[in-house]
């Protein structure tokens, strides 16, 4: 028994080594170790064993399980690792990835919530106003004559019920006056509509995005730091501005704002992005008259106001060409904004 | 408005200035510059050129081959196809380098094996007026060798544009008072007499609130002939046609001083001249062959046999005007009340410069000096006798008052930029005067100035807003509860694109076809379609009532583009007449939403799928995902599967598919699902929890059931089941299967085998099998009792 031990072990060590895959070390396992294995079958054999040799054998059988067990174990994480190892090397990483749909954001939202963003930062708060309007908010209260062309209806679209669509979101500084009292301090994004036949500048439902500061001592420089700061946080801080002296219904003084735009391998050149201007005291007095208060008083309270086009400022911000190309919703357009 | 420079440069010393310099003074006035325009020769290059020799070019029969001398001490030898010259004759000679109109740069060729060496030109290939086929051929006194712009005077046409509060800038004149102003150099008199006048003996206005005043003077024995070259040149340099030397006279006043005059022949009218207002139906046949009828609100200038000779400040009339044969004229210059001239134009669509300066306002102090200038320029190039007054109606109308200088409130709107002093110099530089009392009185044409605003208007034009200081500061407001809705808004819309689906904004006018795509969160009655008056076209007649029709349109182009996956959404206004008319329910906001083929791209190892009604319903749970969704069929007309959209119990708004035929009609391959929700609500249904929940304690059990029940059962009834049981240790269950077998082989083709995973638990105890069973018996109890399902 002793002569057969070693015999086991060195036979055993040597098929694990011989075993090519996780069948073969387990073929040998069972037949060392299993119920009917060699070793098992010698193991069973203590039971005759002399009582002076017990403990001799017993080390004997116990350093041979060990080391096959051992062995079995190390051959089995050898024949794992190979394993893992080919199923790896079967991965080709440079096929295509499985597909997600994306989906983005419309150019005009970005540009409105960039722009939104800043406002609120400096403190804005947002208010709002119906499309369909009267003209009384859309004209009459914002100091605009009776047989201005803008009211004329070639220009506007108008319902049968008197009512029209407004023309600028200029309305919603009326609206928000005849409520609120100073300070006011609103800016109001929206839509606007003219009748102009739609092409690639033209749109005759767009997008606006209002102001308006009323307070005790709000004065020009209010309105220009307010918004260069704008245009320097929307453009970037090397933007140039400049204000042209304008002419509105509805505020006096009014400006044009440009931007120095620069486009790479163009010319610098200046773009118009908003309408502003002081409220014209005019517009105080019909919201007193309206509020019958005297909240608005022009002795008092001064404020500005402006007003921009969302589709201009996103066709300067990603060069879009053609304004069409915001209301078509071509997917090919719509992906670039994921 | 067009404005030559030339022309202004008669008024103000311009020289030194840049084209640069000129653009910003106007840009920085209020004045728009919308296009420069350069007229006449550029380059250096072009030079006067004698023709020494022609001959036949050897190879081409249409080409001659010259010498010319440019006083470059040789000839130069130069391929022409031009055959109007001779040789001696002097002509514009372009040498190598030499930039043409077009950015065409000239250079040394060779043309059919003959060298030449520059080109000679003709009058339109330089920039000058066309003239007549051929080369253009140069005096003969004209130096050789000297640049050919020196021969010719040349222009900068500028294309302005005037806002409507500064009719005072629709002239040359004007233009120039303006820049004068701000330049600070002075401004050159205008050297005109003033008229002699006298009360009208034959003009009567039976209208003085249109027509406050209206001046007559008749010039007798003019030869109307073709206009001398200035006056020719001077029209011409702002676009203008000359047609003969009255009619020029009358449009060059116009440009020059911005008063409209009209000159009527004489022999045409009969008595006196009557200016009133239209009868009803009148008919008009205006110089431009349009005929008008017109209305009483339409002022117009007639005489005694009732024949209306003009409209008035608007158009002569074809049959009243100067024509070939006229030996006497009446020369008209009035003042017109804006208001009235604009509703003719508009009404009539007749537009002239003359409406265009009546309707924003001309200074009724001008009328005469018009009057007087144009009968100078008339009788020094017509020839003739004017009568030695001017016949004068009515009285011209003072439109301007005082208006006081508030210092303290010029100094707030202003933050303290400008002292009292240089606004004060920038009124008197305007042309006002401070009065006695302190207050500043307003000059004629400057009309718009009324109020102190308007004064401190002036004062920051002028003074310019890069010279006031910025200032970056306010007042704190709270914020608003629109401020909470847009914040929702843009959660819902992050929400919708990071599922995967792209926003849209599409136009809010629709067609009356597009309605039948609409799904309103309420079907639409009788009167709820709000419909603009005058669209512009069919496919933008009516306000949307939905936002359905618009991502139907937007999705089926997408299609015509071989787009394979639909996934769009839009959020914004739709437009309906409530019952009745109540102006709030007009405008409601929406979430509309349309999913139809790929789910996503398909890939090397995934197969394409289609999308179906769960993936919609699936989007909307994960939009509210501590919601319960849950679709409650209600045929909606037009379009199938017609759900209410449920949450938790609540109406959210409108589920369906676009009918079949529908899909077919716009090519769509693939089923088309559509959900319009209520953003009112669903903004709502998004804010956030108030507590958190414990975390169960203890492990559940769960048991499968595979319930047969009639095919037709909707699966809500089995949930609506076990939410009325409300059994305690249920805390949840999922559908996982549903079977079914048309064949009728394993299951009767009338039935359906619905699968459910029940989860038990309790938050005390860990719950004993027997509990689980009992609970679970319960509920399929329940179940077989009320929808009579059979376990499997």
């Amino acid at each position: 028994m002793k002569e057969q031990i070693p015999a086991i072990q060195t036979e055993a060590l040597a098929q694990i080594a011989k075993a090519a895959d996780e069948r073969s070390l387990e073929d040998v396992r069972v037949a060392v170790l299993g119920k009917k294995g060699t070793l098992t079958f010698v193991a069973a054999g203590m039971k005759d064993v002399p009582k002076e040799d017990k403990a001799e054998v017993g080390q004997l059988l116990n350093a041979a399980r060990n080391a096959i067990t051992a062995a079995l174990e190390e051959k089995q994480a050898a024949l794992q690792e190979l394993a893992d190892l080919a199923a790896l090397a079967g991965i080709d990483v440079t096929l295509p990835a499985r597909a997600v749909s994306t989906g983005a954001l419309h150019p005009l939202t970005l540009i409105r919530d960039e722009a939104i963003g800043i406002l609120r930062r400096m403190g804005f708060a947002l208010a709002d106003g119906p499309e369909i309007e009267d003209e009384f908010h859309c004209f009459d209260a914002l100091n605009t004559p009776a047989d201005h062309p803008a009211r004329n209806e070639k220009d506007t679209f108008y319902f049968d019920s008197g009512k029209l669509l407004r023309t600028h979101t200029s309305s919603v500084q009326i609206r928000t006056m005849e409520t609120a009292k100073p300070p006011v301090r609103i800016i109001a994004p929206g839509s606007a509509y003219r009748r102009d036949e739609i092409d690639a500048t033209h749109l005759s439902v767009f997008n606006q995005l209002e102001g308006l500061y009323v307070g005790t001592d709000v004065s020009l420089p209010d309105l220009k730091g307010t918004l260069e700061y704008f245009l320097h946080e929307l453009f970037g801080p090397q933007t140039e501005v400049r204000f042209r002296p304008h002419f509105f219904p509805f505020t006096e003084p009014s400006f044009e704002i440009d931007v120095k735009l620069t486009v790479k391998g163009q010319a610098p050149r200046w773009i118009e992005v908003a309408g502003c201007g002081m409220v014209d005291p005019a517009v105080f007095e019909s919201i007193n008259k309206t509020r019958k208060d005297n909240a608005f008083d022009p002795e008092t309270v001064t404020g500005f106001a402006f007003g921009m086009g969302l589709d201009r400022l996103a066709m300067i911000r990603w060069g879009i060409k053609d304004i069409r190309l915001l209301i078509e919703n071509d997917v090919r357009f719509l992906k670039q904004f994921s | 408005m067009n404005v030559s420079l030339n022309w202004l440069a008669t008024h103000l010393d311009l020289s030194g200035k840049s084209i640069k310099e000129i653009d910003d003074l106007f840009t920085f006035a209020g004045v728009e510059v919308e296009g420069i325009v350069s007229k006449g020769i550029a380059s250096e290059k072009i030079v006067v050129a004698q023709i020494m020799e022609a001959v036949q070019h050897p190879n081409a029969d249409k080409l001659k081959v010259t010498q010319v001398d440019c006083g470059e001490g040789q000839l130069r030898q130069i391929v022409c196809g031009a055959q109007n010259y001779k040789v001696g004759d002097k002509v514009p000679c372009c040498l190598p380098g030499a930039e043409l109109p077009g950015g065409f740069t000239i250079g040394e060729t060779v043309m059919r094996k003959v060298e030449s060496k520059g080109m000679l030109a003709a009058a339109a290939e330089i920039g000058l007026p066309a003239g007549e086929d051929g080369l253009l051929i140069l005096p003969a006194d004209a130096p050789i060798g000297k640049p050919v712009k020196e021969l010719f005077e040349s222009d900068t046409l500028l294309e302005l544009e005037v806002t409507p509060n500064r009719p005072d800038l629709l002239s040359h004149y004007g233009m120039a008072r303006e820049l004068a102003t701000l330049l600070k150099t002075p401004l050159k008199p205008l050297e005109i007499s003033g008229a002699n006048v006298s009360p009208a003996s034959s003009i009567i206005i039976q209208s003085p609130a249109a027509c406050p005043l209206y001046t007559a003077i008749r010039i007798s024995g003019v030869t109307i002939k073709e206009s001398p070259v200035w006056l020719k040149q001077r029209l011409e340099s702002i676009g203008l046609r000359p047609i003969n030397n009255i009619v020029d006279v009358t449009n060059f006043v116009l440009h020059e001083l911005g008063q409209p005059l009209h000159a009527f022949d004489s022999a045409k009218l009969t008595g006196n001249i009557i200016v009133r207002n239209a009868t009803d139906g009148e008919t008009f046949l205006a110089l431009d062959e349009s005929e008008h009828t017109l209305t009483t609100d339409d002022l117009l200038i007639s005489d005694e046999s009732g024949a209306v000779l003009a409209l008035a400040g608007v158009m002569g009339g074809l049959t009243s005007g100067v024509t070939e044969t006229t030996t006497d004229i009446l020369l008209e210059s009035a003042y017109f009340t804006p208001q009235g001239i604009r509703r003719t134009s508009r009404r009539t669509a007749l537009s002239s410069d003359s409406s265009y300066r009546f309707e924003r306002g001309v200074d009724p102090q001008g009328v005469l000096t018009a009057s007087a200038f144009a009968v100078k320029l008339i009788l020094e190039i017509a020839g003739g006798t004017a009568e030695t007054t001017t016949q004068v109606a009515g009285e011209a109308p003072v439109l301007t008052q005082p208006v006081a200088l508030d210092a303290a409130k010029l100094d707030q709107l202003m933050g303290g930029s400008i002292p009292l002093a240089d606004a004060e110099e920038i009124l008197t530089r305007l042309g006002l005067t401070k009065l006695a009392d302190g207050t500043w009185d307003v000059p004629g044409f400057r009309a718009d100035l009324q109020r102190h605003i308007d004064l401190v208007e002036e004062i920051a034009r002028v003074h310019g807003l890069a010279n006031v200081p910025s200032r970056f500061f306010g007042a704190f407001v709270p914020a608003s509860g629109i401020d909470a809705a847009y914040d929702a808004d843009m959660v819902l819309r992050r929400r919708l694109s990071a599922l995967g689906v792209y926003e849209c904004q599409t136009i809010k006018l629709i067609s009356d076809a597009q309605v039948s795509d609409a799904l309103p969160l309420r079907p639409l009655q009788d009167g709820d379609i709000i419909r603009v008056k005058l669209p512009l076209s069919e496919d933008h007649a009516v306000m949307r009532p939905s936002l359905v029709p618009g991502l139907v349109a937007s999705a089926a182009r997408n299609v015509r583009q071989q787009a394979k996956s639909l996934r769009f959404f839009e959020m914004g206004r739709a437009f309906r007449n409530a019952g009745g008319g109540k102006a709030k329910d007009q405008e409601s906001e929406t979430l509309a939403i349309l999913l139809s083929g790929g789910t996503a791209p398909a890939g090397w190892n995934h197969a394409d799928r289609h999308a179906d009604l769960y993936d919609l319903k699936g989007l909307i749970n994960a939009l509210l995902p501590n919601k319960t969704i849950r679709f409650s069929p209600r045929g909606r007309d037009g379009f199938a599967l017609g759900c209410d959209i449920k949450a938790d119990d609540q109406n959210i708004g409108v589920f369906a598919r676009l009918k079949p035929s529908r899909e077919r009609e716009l090519d769509f391959t693939s089923p088309v699902f559509v959900a319009e929700l209520d953003l009112t609500k669903l903004r709502k249904l998004l804010a956030g929890i108030d507590h958190v929940e414990d975390l169960p304690q203890f492990p559940g059990s769960s048991r499968d059931a595979a319930m047969e029940v009639a095919a037709t059962l909707p699966n809500a009834e089995i949930e609506n089941v076990l939410l009325k049981l409300a059994e305690p240790l249920l805390v949840s269950f999922e559908c996982f299967d549903v079977f079914a077998d048309p064949t009728g082989q394993k299951l009767p083709a009338d039935r359906k085998s619905i699968a459910y995973r029940f989860q038990y638990r309790a938050a005390d105890r860990t719950l004993k099998a027997e509990e689980v069973d009992a609970a679970h018996q319960k509920v399929l109890e329940a179940l077989a009792q009320k929808l009579g399902v059979k376990l499997r």
